[in-house]
């Protein structure tokens, strides 16, 4: 039998903001796939937001240029997705291919990975990753590849059927004015689900 | 009877807090741990029932997986029409459930590879947060009306069901975690059981309490998750969940009749988790001796001791214990409505099927045997709900029943309008016709930029509203779309006809894909794709959930790429960040701007040239013009007494008056010298040709003009008050001190001095309507007027920099307040809720709206606060639409006045509040005499800012009629009404 004060106790620590994640996304479709490294990416994303968001969406494609390290990694296109009423949304994301003279030349060949992300007020909710294969269309160069990369001979081809998507739990009702936000709110979105295939 | 554990129903091994089967006996939903998260999910009844259903794969078994929860669901119920779902959880939310009415067809959760398929699509309609802690059981009242919730903070919540969120009452009384709830099926009492050794039972008229049981509990301790306890059909008994006789666990029985405890049953050697009574009332031959039908009720008792029993209450003994079920404690049963299936969860991850047969438990009462039992019992006092008894209201005259006619009427045309709207946006939709299609959004997507360069992109809106169905037919009926597959076909034949023994009957078709949970064929084929080069991909995996640096805001050089062309033309002007917030509404202002900047070029010495700052003014006056000078802050040093700054005698000041055609220029020009005399020559233009010309003896500062009215104020701190075409109206009016603040409105002229004294004359009767009235009052501290402006009533109106708006009232002599940014009353109003129910263009503009702005704040925080408490928030919304009405009435805003008033007296009428009503159709109404003349010595003044107070009232009593259970006021007034406006004989 827990005494009243350890009961109180409990419910303060518990008391904190919670949201609901308003905005989920029902399905992205990967646009010109396979195609040459220099065709812009586009993505096309169906979503459903469950009530009218008074702040814009921003989503960001962001590619990875190196595994080993976030160095490399490039914002290939940012944009604000807005206005957001109740219902359900689909938008063409587009981004221009990515500088290649910010990717390392080892890395250009191969697997890599390019991000979707969407946040709300700053903070990331969702994140939709897949994993990019660069290669040579031309055997030849496939069998003995150039040592320094010949980006325009490559072929591109996100495996779309494998979206690696990981969801955060984030405070939705976190407006630009804190006047009536209760102090001990933490703003960390936590990182909730991964779900993987 | 027959008993089997459906191995397929788990959470993943997790812990299966609450199941609930749905009122068609279709489906059932499951409540618990999710990865990470609470998860509800719902169930195919069929698989369960027929074996040859579960090992068709053809019939799918999850039907729809919600988790949206943050955190474990430890209860999930249907509602008795099969509507809605609602569930709980430890993450203190409510959520209420309910299908899609546009089914796209099956899909998949993405991301999760196929693997979840959502057969049917339940939505979360309602998020209900009040509690403070966990919620651990809740239950729908017998008519659905209400909603009750227990959680860990102690507290019950009573919600309106159909009207969700409100709250009907939070019940205080546990001093300790409540953990099970049941409603009386009478709907007269509602029963809790709490860890403070207790059971309450509540009335639903008050919502007080009407009993409390405690000696069956005394030795109990909180050993149990849950304590759910249950009222039998009848309504003569509660049996609770966890209670002690002699040491040993029981559950009592508590008799409805002053709420005694005499019985119980025993026979579980751990706590009792669950009791469930089966929804029938069953009637059969008990006793053979004496051959006698006799009625009773059925329950189901779950404990921690990992046991079921179930128990008539014609048998001392229980029907039938099942041992060793389950490797953990039951959590949850739940009967079909049929009572023959039950279902039965654990926390150990399992559900198990139980069914039974009539030779067992006994044939079931009819619907209307069950009434007329009711009736005999407790007379025609059953199912007290509030929606029934408005409903059942006799409309009492003719008025009234074409009035709710109207009404009626009126809502329809809403509705089919909303509908016309609706199907366009459909049609236009390729995803919902064929989801194959391949969509091409970006023809129609438009794209333009923020005034920080940035993309926004809005999106297509593919289904405008989130809809939400009707009471989910029962799953596999041939009214759901996928019975047209292939798929459907099976599935209907679950009640045992011998060709669902053949699947393969079904004609596959192209959606079969989707729907089959073989999803292993995807996902092997699938990593084949990927290239042998594994090494990289496992640095790569850890890059799809951890948040990388370029995602915190830094962006390239290609964030920003040209190659987007805007559809929309606002893009067309780059907006200038440092103009003006209202200055589109205040179109004929600006022009003096460009000028000025000029002016203030040639005079480095000048200081107070601000370009930086907005220059704001009222925009609701057309006719009225800013002055000459930019008086947008005027900071002042000291705190007392006011010093406002006075404007030089600049060189040239210019300024137009009115837009149009009829707009004229007026040019000041000071220092003219002829012949060793200083003189300053005022010019009007109109259309480019010098209308007139007139000199003032001395140098001006300010300039000000209306249509009807010019005025100009001079060094000599005198004030020159011109006709449109030149003549002086006034002689030369002479202030203590320098002016300030000019303005000009129709007829009326206002001024500031330099030490904060206000003065309004109206010119058209030459008379001063307020006299020097200082401005001491409403500028404490470090405030400073953002702007000020005199409307053409000739009431002044300043709006501070601490975001109140104050007038000066002459007919009270004091100054008062029109509007408050931060007024906790503005911001927590929830009068949006009947605003938006009016038509929006029916919003009126005027001096009121302009100054509390388009946009504002005001009801913004309604829904955060006051969640708990609707007395609190009734309140508050009323505070703030009698501030607006008596707002719109200080500024004599005739229409905003009646706007207000009407809304408030909607929100009265919504509300139920007769008394204010009464009073207000009471001012509006007068004194009613028989003659239809005025008593001698009535102050009832007939018009309010020129409108007829009895033409408001008729207006208002349209409103009240709304509401049938404000008939008899409505009948009232209307009648007297009628009285006074036929013309005397």
């Amino acid at each position: 039998m827990k005494t009243p004060t350890l009961v109180l106790a409990v419910i303060l620590a518990m008391a904190v903001g919670v949201a609901v994640a308003m905005v989920q996304v029902n399905k992205v479709v990967v646009l010109d796939n396979p195609s040459p490294f220099f065709n812009p990416f586009k993505f096309n994303i169906t979503f459903v937001c469950t009530e009218d968001l008074p702040d814009d969406l921003e989503w960001k494609i962001i590619y990875v240029g190196s595994a080993e390290t976030e160095v490399h990694d490039q914002v290939l296109n940012s944009a604000l997705v807005g206005p957001v009423p109740a219902g359900r949304h689909m938008f063409v994301f587009q981004a221009d291919p990515p500088d290649t003279s910010k990717i390392p030349p080892q890395d250009a060949i191969g697997v890599t990975v390019v991000l979707l992300t969407c946040s709300y007020h700053g903070q990331e909710f969702i994140r939709v990753g897949y994993y990019v294969n660069n290669e040579y269309s031309d055997p030849e160069l496939r069998e003995n590849p150039p040592s320094v990369p010949q980006f325009d001979k490559l072929q591109r081809n996100i495996l779309a059927s494998q979206p690696r998507v990981t969801r955060f739990h984030i405070d939705w009702d976190n407006s630009e004015d804190q006047e009536n936000k209760p102090p001990q709110d933490t703003q960390q979105p936590q990182e909730v689900t991964t779900t993987k295939i | 009877m027959k008993l089997l554990k459906p191995s397929w129903v788990t959470h993943d091994g997790k812990p299966i807090f609450s199941i609930d089967i749905h009122p068609d006996g279709s489906r059932f939903a499951t409540g618990g741990q999710g990865e990470d998260s609470g998860k509800v999910a719902v169930w195919n009844m069929a698989p369960v029932r027929s074996e040859v259903d579960e090992k068709n794969s053809n019939i799918p078994k999850l039907l729809c997986q919600m988790d949206n929860h943050l955190a474990c669901v430890n209860c999930v119920r249907w509602s008795s029409d099969g509507r809605y779902l609602a569930s709980g959880g430890d993450d203190k939310l409510i959520m209420i459930w309910q299908t899609g009415r546009y089914f796209a067809g099956p899909s998949t959760v993405f991301g999760t590879g196929g693997k979840t398929v959502n057969i049917e699509q339940w939505r979360c309609v309602n998020t209900l947060r009040a509690h403070t802690g966990d919620i651990l059981d809740l239950a729908w009242s017998p008519q659905d009306a209400w909603l009750a919730t227990c959680s860990i903070d102690n507290t019950i919540i009573v919600w309106n069901a159909t009207k969700f969120p409100e709250i009907i009452s939070t019940l205080k009384g546990h001093t300790g975690l409540v953990k099970g709830v049941t409603w009386d099926p009478v709907g007269k009492y509602l029963a809790t059981q709490s860890d403070d050794k207790s059971l309450r039972v509540w009335r639903t008229v008050d919502w007080q309490q009407e009993a409390m049981v405690t000696k069956p509990f005394d030795e109990c301790g909180g050993t149990t998750h849950v304590l759910r306890l249950a009222w039998s059909p009848d309504g003569q008994y509660i049996v609770s969940a966890h209670a002690m006789n002699n040491s040993g666990p029981t559950a009592q029985i508590i008799e409805r009749q002053g709420f005694k405890t005499s019985m119980d049953f025993v026979g579980h050697r751990k706590a009792v988790t669950v009791v469930r009574f089966n929804p029938n009332i069953f009637q059969k031959v008990v006793n053979k001796a004496s051959g006698k039908s006799q009625q009773f009720s059925c329950c189901a008792i779950g404990s921690r001791d990992r046991s079921l029993s179930i128990w008539l209450t014609a048998l001392k003994r229980p029907l039938v214990v099942v041992h060793d079920m389950f490797k953990n404690s039951v959590m949850d049963i739940s009967w079909g409505k049929s009572g023959f299936e039950l279902l039965v969860c654990s926390w150990d991850g399992t559900a198990a099927y139980v069914e039974f047969t009539p030779d067992e438990l006994g044939t079931p009462l009819t619907q209307d045997e069950m009434n007329s039992l009711h009736q005999r019992i407790y007379g025609k006092s059953m199912a007290i709900s509030t929606q029934h008894s408005v409903n059942n209201t006799i409309i009492e005259n003719p008025a009234m029943l074409k009035l709710q006619q109207r009404h009626n009427e009126h809502r329809e045309q809403m509705d089919a309008k909303k509908q016309v709207n609706g199907t366009p946006t459909k049609i236009r939709n390729p995803m919902l016709t064929s989801p194959t299609e391949k969509p091409n959004p970006k023809a129609q997507q438009i794209e333009t930029r923020t005034p920080d360069g940035r993309r926004r992109i809005t999106p297509l809106c593919i289904a405008p509203q989130v809809d939400f169905g009707d009471i989910p037919r029962p799953f596999m009926s041939s009214s759901l779309p996928m019975s047209s597959t292939g798929v459907a076909q099976p599935g209907l034949e679950t009640a045992g006809t011998p060709r669902a023994a053949e699947p393969s009957q079904g004609s596959p078709s192209s959606q079969h894909a989707t729907v089959k949970p073989l999803a292993p064929s995807v996902l092997t084929s699938a990593p084949t794709a990927i290239p042998a080069n594994i090494q990289p991909m496992k640095a790569l995996d850890s890059r799809f959930t951890e948040k990388s640096k370029a995602t915190s805001g830094t962006k390239t050089s290609q964030s920003k790429p040209d190659r987007i062309t805007p559809i929309t033309l606002s893009t067309a002007k780059p907006r200038e960040p440092d103009r003006p917030i209202l200055q589109d509404s205040s179109a004929p202002a600006p022009t003096i701007i460009a000028k000025r900047k000029l002016d203030s070029l040639s005079q480095p010495g000048t200081k107070r040239m601000r370009k930086d700052k907005p220059v704001l003014m009222a925009p609701a006056a057309p006719t009225q013009v800013t002055p000459t000078i930019p008086q947008d802050v005027i900071t002042r040093s000291a705190p007392h007494p006011i010093m406002l700054p006075s404007p030089p005698a600049e060189k040239n000041i210019s300024l137009q008056v009115g837009g149009g055609e009829e707009s004229m220029v007026l040019e000041l020009e000071n220092n003219i010298q002829t012949a060793g005399v200083k003189l300053a020559g005022l010019k009007c233009r109109r259309g480019g040709t010098v209308e007139w010309e007139t000199v003032l003896s001395t140098r001006g500062t300010l300039l000000a003009g209306s249509r009807k009215v010019l005025c100009v104020s001079c060094e000599d701190r005198s004030l020159c008050v011109l006709s449109p075409s030149g003549r002086r109206l006034l002689p030369g009016l002479v202030l203590s001190h320098p002016t300030a603040i000019l303005h000009c409105n129709g007829y009326h002229v206002m001024a500031v001095t330099t030490v904060g004294n206000l003065s309004v004359w109206n010119v058209q009767i030459a008379k001063v309507v307020i006299k020097n009235e200082s401005l001491l009052p409403i500028m404490s501290g470090d405030v400073v007027i953002k702007t000020s402006s005199v409307t053409e009533q000739g009431v002044p109106v300043f709006s501070l920099s601490n975001g109140k708006v104050f007038t000066f009232s002459v007919s009270l002599g004091t100054w008062s307040t029109l509007s408050d940014v931060h007024s906790s009353l503005q911001q927590c109003s929830d009068h949006q809720t009947i605003m938006s129910s009016l038509n929006p263009s029916s919003q009126v503009k005027g001096p009121l709206a302009s100054l509390q702005g388009q946009g504002q704040r005001s009801g913004r925080q309604a829904g955060r606060l006051f969640r708990a408490n609707h007395n609190l928030q009734q309140a508050v919304t009323l505070g703030h639409l009698e501030n607006q009405v008596s707002a719109a009435l200080m500024l004599r805003s005739s229409a905003e006045h009646k706007f207000w008033l009407l809304t408030l007296v909607r929100y009265l009428v919504q509300e139920g509040l007769e008394a204010q009503l009464r009073e207000i159709c009471d001012d509006l109404l007068g004194p009613v005499t028989a003659q239809g003349r005025l008593p001698k010595g009535s102050l009832w003044e007939p018009e309010v800012l020129g409108v007829c107070k009895r033409l408001v009232l008729s207006e208002v009593l349209q409103e009240v009629g709304s509401n049938l259970r404000l008939q008899r006021l409505y009948t009232e007034y209307q009648d007297q009404l009628d009285m006074v406006q036929t013309p005397a004989k």
